[in-house]
């Protein structure tokens, strides 16, 4: 009989935990508590009596925590008015608990299984209304933890360290190894199953696939295979998950009929065409004009791998990806960013022979985090997170998943506008480096597989984990069911099989690897299967996390931390060898083979067979139209106007305005939390000067620590201008792109060894009934796509690498019980890298009292899509980019920077000119006298190609000149000084009132 | 003539440990020779620790500190490592620990003292959050760190959200004073950072040989890790001095012996 007992922990010293959640349950849930306290929970199984000091040397540090054995809260001073119990739900991934039975297994306690937990203590009179919001909002997610709430009566009563039990997930039995559906039931039938299993199959896919069942061939292989005729679950679940939209990116690949009407001559005219593939016809167009034109012998491996791959060093290689977690993240914003974030490493991880993460980057959008505002809760979409819920989760996962693997976070943005309170936006990006060459030869960028190669999965078991992504309907669970729709990410295991693998890759003993993740074991072995064409696995191999899952479950489970290796018959022994002395669970179940064919068994059982070419090359295009009609009025779903009216505030008012507003407002604290200059290697960070408050444009990396020449460096940098959707996606477009440029230049990043990822995530484009205005939404994407191609190949800017997200909408009901839909705006991130010296690189901050201040740069003229024009009401006019003048300026800049010329540059963005001057000043606590023309436009309007930079007096003409020599248009706009005031044409007003206003708490 | 034998560093790696990459370089830069061994291969073969003339426990989250930071992997190493980690400071072996390592280095009780029991441990930060900042870090001057020699007030970084020094409760005020009269407080931050005991960022052993400190002087080998901006971007480093006192020490120890 195991012994089955609970114990509890409590931190004994005080910590302000528990003062930023009463505040937090004061501010945004009107709830005043008195205290509140946590104390761990660890429910733990043993097989014999258990030690009680061994068990305490594994659970409490004496020296500040007290351990309860048995219940203590009737002894307290103070007897807590409600208790909360949150446990994780059966199923649901308990890293602490996994860690805490590899340590009892060191102190001689073999085969114990722990449940961690936390009891929280709440005090003040308050109701279990009040307790349930403050639980459910602050304290725990109930998608994937149980939450129990007790008076103290009942708490008492409870009896909880007495009859223990470990949740445990228990399935019906296996039963069967398969179903099979009937290719011959008509389409309709066929959509219903597709819409009850979540296959999100189309009707020209279900007739493909039907007729494609329907053929001679195919009958008799699976005669001879002993597979039914009709398809099993495991071949339909296979051939859902290969042409999902997220897997074969349909919309980027079909053809559409797009319709312009006559526009205004402030737009750029596309025209009425036809566009077979957007990606073939923009994305890859713009990247080989480029590279036939400009020769770019860097381009290392673009488009066929995990992640784009360039050589800005003669040792290494640097790959770089950027991907979007958005569903999962609004389900569980901690689990779905930290699982996103430990993706894309695992995409870095699985380019080439193996990358090294050497920076993370991370973009949110979001709705402001301190809406709902009084009176507004009846108008926000029901059934979401908080917009700040979203922000702290995201925020932490994020901390979690980079800090915990060593990764330093060295870029982001946060972007707030309305249109993302019903679908957050959560962009992840990792870069990379690899060795050139391998020890043994091979190329780092070089994959191959040879049939009789062996198939094997590497990281954590296989659980019901991720089945069908985030769907709701998982959110019917019962308290023996595993927790499907999401999954955690568990930092600790990854980091292991990241270490191993780099190690296996340095010893040889692997020929090709990639990613577990969407779609699982079906899509990574089925991606690989095609470089040898054919693989052969068994599905009962794989280590489970519980008995019973069906084979169709194992197949696309997306559980976390997994990578598929190619490993040649003769190091398949080394290979598992190092992966179990390394502590990482390396699992050998199947080979590859040159069948043509996906063979998929279970103990020795066929369950499924799918032909390659069936499975990624046949798919019928989908047909769509698309049409632009010009530019489109904001229609507020929150119905109210919160634009002030400029013209009777002065312009400091309007400056400190500026710099408070969520877009604007610093993001330090929140950057802080991040780990930014592990594996030290991070020369620009994030925020600098000697405060440690200047805001540095682009993170840049050093490449010597990982071995590349000793002044070589990247920049990395992002851009996104959402709100210029609305005006015209093609210029929204080319502003993203070029403030992503404007960024690694600032940076010191040259123009011309410059490469760029575009990350697309579109509200719903295909017209349907329910999506009226589809086609708006696809002529949207047609045009981005269109001044993407323009502003790339003008700026010769590769794309390496990209991705989309297409159905990013929320449609339900407001607080008041009437329909809501709300589209998130359609939005472009850019993610430029650039290559830089570290001997030149630059910073934000102005250096020296008595530099002279220039603003470089086309002047900018325009409100249209400014945060000016979010703040106060102001009539916008057209918007202008000359990408001619700004290549020159570019390249010039970086010219400046080489000779040192600057003393820093800050590129104008959020807030216009007079924002950037002042941000300028905080890195050093320094001022400036300042002398414009004191219009808006002038001092707070935003465009593209614009710094503002600082030069030492004696460099004034020698800078002034070769401005002048490529007619790079400037003006000396004033000086820096250690006054402690910003002067504006005589007024001043001090930067502490403004740095006051710009380090509010957001 | 003589050869000298260049200075033996094993870099402990494994389990969630992040930092032994820079942590060996900046024993290289520093003139020792430095090797990353796997805290699984090390405890195959622990006498092997022997053959090293230090140890570096870098920064990191190992076990992504489960059960408290440093806990499990101080568990992994007090029960299969024990005997040899006693006998190597037995034999006056310096041993740094940085961050999750100074973590580490008081949950096996090796800090402040190797053969009394524990009384200091690093708490959450009272502000509960990670941070990541440079700070400005002073030495006491009856300080008696072997590492720290000849610095008085220096810059690194911090990054760590369980780093605040706290003694065994009710014994707070002799235990920091005798600390403190041994010289055994290596390094106090300028300002109160994370609501450290008497702002210490560092404490060593009464030998000076064992070092913990939170910040991380592996990140500051070179002047361009500084966050403001330098004129001589590859200038050494202030953390780099750590590891070439040590070196120098166990080099002058070397002649004395010899």
């Amino acid at each position: 009989m195991p012994h089955v007992f609970r114990i509890e922990t409590q931190l004994m010293i005080p910590t302000q935990s528990s003062a930023r959640l009463l505040r937090e349950a004061r501010a945004y849930l009107g709830v005043e508590l008195d205290d509140l306290i946590s104390l761990k929970v660890f429910r733990i199984s043993t097989e014999s009596e258990p030690n009680t000091e061994r068990i305490e040397e594994v659970f409490v540090d004496a020296i500040m925590e007290q351990v309860h054995w048995s219940d203590g809260l009737g002894t307290l001073d103070k007897a807590p008015v409600w208790t909360i119990e949150v446990q994780f739900r059966p199923g649901v991934t308990d890293n602490v608990a996994r860690s805490a039975e590899e340590a009892l297994g060191l102190v001689g306690i073999n085969g114990a299984t722990v449940a961690t937990g936390q009891l929280w203590l709440v005090y003040g009179e308050v109701s279990r209304e009040s307790v349930e919001r403050v639980a459910l909002e602050l304290l725990a997610n109930d998608l994937i933890q149980r939450i129990d709430i007790r008076d103290l009566a009942g708490t008492l009563e409870w009896n909880r360290f007495d009859s223990v039990r470990l949740p445990s997930v228990e399935l019906g039995m296996l039963g069967e190894l398969y179903q099979t559906h009937d290719h011959r039931q008509s389409v309709d039938n066929w959509m219903i199953w597709s819409q009850d299993n979540c296959w999100a199959l189309s009707t020209e896919e279900v007739s493909h696939l039907r007729s494609h069942y329907a053929s001679e061939a195919i009958k008799m292989q699976r005669t001879q295979m002993e597979l039914p005729a009709e398809p099993t679950d495991v071949e339909v679940e296979v051939i859902a998950q290969s042409w999902s939209e997220h897997c074969k990116h349909k919309i980027f690949a079909a053809h559409i009929d797009y319709v312009e009407e006559a526009l205004a001559s402030e737009h750029t005219r596309v025209g009425s065409k036809k566009v077979n593939s957007l990606f073939k016809s923009y994305i890859r167009k713009a990247t080989l004009d480029v590279e036939r034109e400009r020769n770019l012998p860097w381009l290392r491996s673009i488009f066929h791998d995990n992640a784009g791959v360039v050589a800005f060093d003669d040792a290494v290689d640097v790959s770089i990806k950027v991907e979007t977690h958005n569903s999962p993240s609004a389900l569980d914003p901690y689990g779905g960013a930290i699982t996103g974030i430990l993706g894309v490493n695992r995409d870095i991880l699985g380019v080439g022979l193996g990358s090294k993460p050497i920076g993370n980057m991370d973009v949110f959008c979001f709705a402001d985090p301190s809406w709902p505002l009084e009176g507004d809760e009846p108008a926000m979409p029901v059934g979401l997170k908080a917009p700040r819920r979203l922000l702290e989760g995201v925020h932490k996962g994020v901390e979690d998943g980079g800090n915990m693997s060593g990764i330093p976070t060295v870029n982001g943005a946060i972007f707030f506008d309305q249109d993302y309170a019903g679908k957050p936006l959560v962009f992840v990006g990792t870069v990379g480096v690899m060795p050139k060459q391998l020890g043994d030869g091979r190329e780092g960028v070089h994959k191959a597989i040879s049939p009789g190669d062996r198939i094997v999965m590497v990281g954590g078991a296989i659980g019901a984990d991720g089945i069908h992504g985030a769907t709701f309907s998982s959110l019917a669970l019962d308290e023996n069911a595993p927790a499907t729709a999401v999954q955690i990410g568990d930092a600790i295991t990854q980091k292991r099989a990241m270490d191993f693998l780099l190690e296996a890759r340095d010893l040889g003993l692997f020929t090709c690897v990639t990613d577990n993740g969407a779609g699982g074991l079906s899509s990574s072995v089925g991606e690989m299967a095609t470089l040898s064409n054919g693989a052969n696995l068994d599905l009962a191999l794989a280590p489970t996390k519980y008995p019973n899952l069906k084979p169709w479950e194992l197949m696309i489970s997306e559980s976390q931390e997994r990578m598929t290796f190619a490993v040649a018959p003769t190091d398949i022994d080394a290979f598992l060898d190092l992966a179990s002395r390394r502590g990482v669970v390396a699992t050998d179940i199947g080979s590859f083979t040159d069948s043509g064919l996906l063979e998929v068994l279970y103990n020795g059982t066929y369950v499924g067979c799918l032909d390659l070419d069936f499975l990624h090359e046949s798919l019928p295009q989908m047909q769509l139209k698309a049409r632009w009609e010009g530019p489109i009025d904001r229609v507020s779903w929150i119905d109210k106007d919160l634009r002030a009216d400029p013209t009777s505030l002065s312009w400091f008012e309007k400056l400190k305005g500026l710099l408070a507003t969520p877009n604007v407002v610093s993001k330090e604290p929140w950057v802080r939390q991040y780990d930014h200059e592990v594996q030290g290697a991070t020369v620009v960070k994030p925020f600098g000067g000697e405060s440690q408050q200047g805001p540095n444009d682009s993170g840049v990396l050093w490449l010597y620590p990982h071995g590349g020449a000793k002044d070589n460096a990247v920049s990395v940098g992002c851009g996104l201008a959402p709100r210029l959707s609305l005006y015209d996606p093609y210029v929204m477009a080319q502003m993203a792109v070029d403030e992503a440029i404007r960024n690694i230049v600032a940076t010191g990043a040259d123009i011309d060894q410059a490469c760029a990822l575009d990350n697309f995530c579109w509200p719903n484009p295909i017209l349907s009934e329910e999506v009226p205005d589809g086609d708006l939404k696809l002529g949207q994407l047609v045009r981005c796509c269109e001044g993407l191609y323009d502003i790339c190949t003008t700026y010769g800017l590769p794309l390496v690498s990209g991705k989309d997200s297409m159905k990013n909408d929320f449609r339900g009901r407001n607080g008041r019980g009437e329909a809501l839909t709300i589209s998130i705006l359609p939005t472009l991130l850019v993610t430029a890298m650039g290559r830089s010296n570290v001997g030149r690189i630059q910073t934000s901050d102005f250096k020296r009292a008595g530099d002279v201040i220039l603003r470089v740069g086309m002047p900018h003229t325009s409100f249209t899509g400014s945060e000016f024009a979010e703040h106060f009401s102001v009539s916008c006019s057209p918007v202008q980019i000359d990408l001619d003048a700004n290549l020159v300026l570019y390249r010039l800049i970086r010219d400046a920077l080489q000779e040192g010329l600057l003393q820093s540059i800050h590129d104008i963005s959020d807030g216009g000119t007079l924002c950037a001057i002042a941000e300028s000043c905080f890195g050093n606590d320094l001022s400036a006298v300042v002398t414009l023309p004191a219009k808006d436009e002038v001092l707070f309007a935003e465009g593209a190609g614009g710094f503002i930079v600082s030069v030492s007096p004696d460099k004034l003409e020698e800078l002034s000149a070769k401005l002048d020599a490529v007619a790079v248009t400037w003006q000396q706009v004033g000086v820096a000084t250690d006054s402690g005031s910003l002067t504006l044409n005589g007024e001043g007003v001090t930067i502490a009132e403004l740095k006051n206003a710009w380090t509010r708490e957001l | 003539m003589t050869t000298r034998q260049e200075s033996r560093f094993l870099i402990l790696t494994g389990d969630g440990i992040n930092c032994a990459n820079e942590t060996a370089w900046a024993f290289e830069l520093a003139g020792g020779q430095a090797e990353i061994v796997h805290i699984n291969d090390l405890l195959d073969t622990p006498e092997r620790l022997l053959d090293f003339d230090g140890m570096a426990f870098p920064g990191g989250f190992s076990f992504g500190d489960d059960l408290g930071s440093g806990q499990v992997m101080a568990l992994k190493m007090r029960h299969a490592l024990g005997t040899e980690l006693k006998a190597f400071v037995a034999k006056g072996s310096p041993i740094i620990g940085i961050c999750n390592g100074f973590q580490m280095l008081t949950k096996l009780g090796l800090l402040p003292h190797p053969t009394r029991g524990r009384s200091v441990a690093l708490a959450p930060n009272l502000h509960g959050q990670f941070i990541n900042r440079w700070v400005t870090l002073e030495r006491p001057s009856n300080s008696v760190c072997k590492w720290t020699q000849g610095l008085t007030q220096f810059d690194l970084p911090i990054r760590h959200g369980e780093g605040r020094v706290v003694f065994s409760r009710g014994q707070e005020k002799e235990l920091y004073q005798e600390l403190e009269q041994n010289g055994q407080i290596a390094l106090q931050y300028s300002e109160d950072v994370n609501g450290s005991y008497a702002k210490i960022a560092a404490i060593c052993d009464p030998t000076g040989l064992i070092l913990g400190l939170m910040p991380h002087p592996e990140a500051h080998l070179f002047a361009l890790h500084q966050p403001q901006q330098v004129q001589q971007p590859f200038a050494e480093g202030a953390g780099l001095k750590l590891f070439q006192n040590i070196i120098t020490h166990l080099n002058r120890t070397s002649e004395v012996s010899s």
